[in-house]
């Protein structure tokens, strides 16, 4: 039982939240070189909305991210963002507008301190010294291992503690929107729960976030809406809720 | 060979005050490649061209100070200008592009000063004119103040980089580039202020060391290629490398020449470079790479 069977490459259907959704992904196609890695993929995410992506391996899920990111540039395609087209902006506009990104690898600068980490998403134009203190602070208080280790540089992080500081960090920007890859990805369990409350909180916050996990159990819990990619293009979308009963979709997507 | 000491402090001193120079052009030069990956072949020009810029404003002006102010900002525009035209539309292409690229600009600029200046070597009157004893020496205290300036400039850029935001956007770009952008951090213009600065710095040393040679069309081709020299014995890209190399390499010089005629004594820089490459690629001043 699903939502809606989204068909290839077709703009996606059923905004299942009222209106237009914060961000929709249509029939996008994105190639490295001659190798075409997306071949049409739609979704939407709604304000405050969790939504998952799911996929195999090298299906595409963090080029779609990638993609939103404004860091590969879809062929064809579009995506508009709170109303707006954003396919084809480059990665810093994209990221000023309230697209934040945590990439699979996590990519903290190494030679930046935690601190200095973080302000460069907080360093903007038009955040007075108060409203910069009190990200800081959010932030801290949702990671206390962070404010211990402020001064340290990134790349002396443990594994854990840098997914933190790449969450942390997308924060800085107060995006409308997170996209997520793969953040519990090699964490020891304790943290991979705390990372779903995280994810829960931004959401309550007004943060939509899309998720792309091979975590299964954590997706369906997290996340309201599920979407399933097979080489490239979306295959299956749902309610988590309705995958939690019936495993099929999962079955049939995942080969789990 | 006994070497007497006033001569051994004579040489000290020229060796740090040339080595200061030295550690202007090549903080420039690694500053450019640790962000964008590029050899820049046209800095020895920037360098030349900010001399020329120095010598044309100080007779205009009569004031050495103002004449090295603006040598560096013009240079920074022009550095900007480089960077937009030629090396901007060539990111993503194979290395060898770039030090094509560069490599045009440089004889570009060259032969522009040459035809626009001419063959003959013109001067920059030094700002400072006394001199202090020093053993059997009348030692010009310019050469004090040039070593105190480069150290106030480099310093300077010392500062910039480890405190605020754009010191911040420009260490995260160099660390990686497209995080830096996902974060919002306006690379394009990063690159293009980077850029400008490294230019910036090789013009205030061409105006600073201008009194000590004379200013001609040639004259940034020895420093460029000692600059590479300290860049790479330094370690690639690290500025505190490059500095402590660039100290290292005119000390050893300076101390050679006490044998041997300056020439001769430029040897000692290519035996550091041949040694550093061959036991010590990764440079000389950079921590042990794991
Ligand atoms: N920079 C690149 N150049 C060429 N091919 C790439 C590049 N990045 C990814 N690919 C290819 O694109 C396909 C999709 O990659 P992508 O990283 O989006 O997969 P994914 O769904 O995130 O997989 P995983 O679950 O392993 O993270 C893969 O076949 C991958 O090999
Ligand atoms: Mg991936």
């Amino acid at each position: 039982m699903s939502v809606a069977e989204a068909a290839p490459a077709a703009p996606s259907v059923a905004p299942t939240v009222e209106g237009e959704p914060l961000l929709r992904v249509a029939g996008i196609h994105t190639y490295y070189g001659k190798s075409h890695i997306l071949d049409g993929v739609s979704l939407t995410v709604g304000r405050a909305e969790i939504v998952g992506l799911l996929g195999r391996n090298g299906v595409g899920k963090s080029t779609t991210l990638k993609a939103i990111a404004g860091i590969v540039h879809p062929r064809s395609g579009a995506i508009a963002f709170d109303g707006q087209p954003v396919a084809g902006l480059a990665p810093h506009t994209v990221a000023r507008l309230g697209i934040a990104y945590v990439p699979e690898e996590r990519r903290i600068f190494p030679y930046l301190t935690v601190l200095e980490n973080l302000r460069t998403g907080l360093d903007r134009r038009g955040v007075s010294k108060a409203r910069k203190a009190a990200l800081l602070d959010k932030a801290y208080a949702y990671f206390p291992r962070l404010a211990e280790r402020r001064a340290q540089f990134g790349g002396t992080l443990s594994g854990g503690e840098q997914q933190m500081l790449a969450i942390a960090r997308a924060m800085m920007l107060e995006p409308k929107v997170i996209l997520l890859d793969e953040p519990t990805e090699g964490l020891m369990p304790s943290m991979v729960s705390q990372i779903a409350q995280i994810v829960g909180a931004l959401s309550r916050e007004g943060v939509a976030v899309l998720l792309v996990e091979q975590n299964v159990p954590l997706t369906l819990e997290a996340c309201r809406r599920v979407y399933f990619i097979e080489k490239g293009v979306v295959r299956h979308h749902a309610l988590a809720a309705e995958l939690s009963l019936d495993h099929s979709a999962i079955h049939q997507y995942l080969g789990v | 060979m006994n070497i007497p000491f006033d001569q051994f402090l004579i040489q000290t001193i020229n060796g740090i005050v040339t080595g200061m120079i030295l550690a202007m052009v090549a903080s420039g030069l690694t500053l450019i490649f640790g962000i964008m990956d590029v050899v820049n072949f046209a800095h020895g020009e920037l360098f030349m061209l900010g001399a020329y810029v120095g010598v044309l404003t100080l007779a205009a002006t009569g004031n050495f100070w103002i004449a090295l102010i603006a040598a560096t900002l013009a240079i920074a525009v022009l550095g900007a200008v480089i960077y937009l035209t030629t090396l901007r539309p060539l990111i993503g292409r194979d290395p060898l592009t770039t030090i094509l690229a560069t490599f045009g600009v440089s004889l570009v600029l060259q032969n522009y000063a040459l035809w626009q200046f001419g063959p003959v070597a013109r001067k920059i009157e030094e700002p400072i004119t006394g001199h202090f004893s020093l053993f059997y020496l009348e030692y010009p205290y310019y050469r004090l103040a040039i070593a105190v300036l480069a150290v106030a400039i480099i310093g300077g850029l010392w500062l910039f980089l480890k405190h605020g935001t754009y010191g911040i956007w420009i260490r995260a770009t160099t660390q990686d580039r497209v995080m830096a952008q996902a974060m919002g951090i306006p690379v394009p213009w990063v690159l293009t202020a980077v850029f400008a600065i490294g230019a910036g710095m090789a013009a205030a040393s061409g105006v600073l060391f201008g009194p000590l040679v004379g200013v001609n069309s040639q004259m940034g081709t020895s420093w460029v290629l000692r600059a590479f020299i300290v860049v790479v014995v330094g370690g690639m890209g690290s500025i505190s490398g490059s500095i402590a190399a660039a100290i290292f390499i005119s000390l050893l010089e300076a101390y050679a020449s006490l044998w041997v005629s300056p020439a001769q004594a430029v040897i000692v820089s290519f035996v550091v470079l041949i040694l550093t490459l061959l036991f010590r690629p990764t440079g000389l001043f950079v921590p042990t790479p794991k």
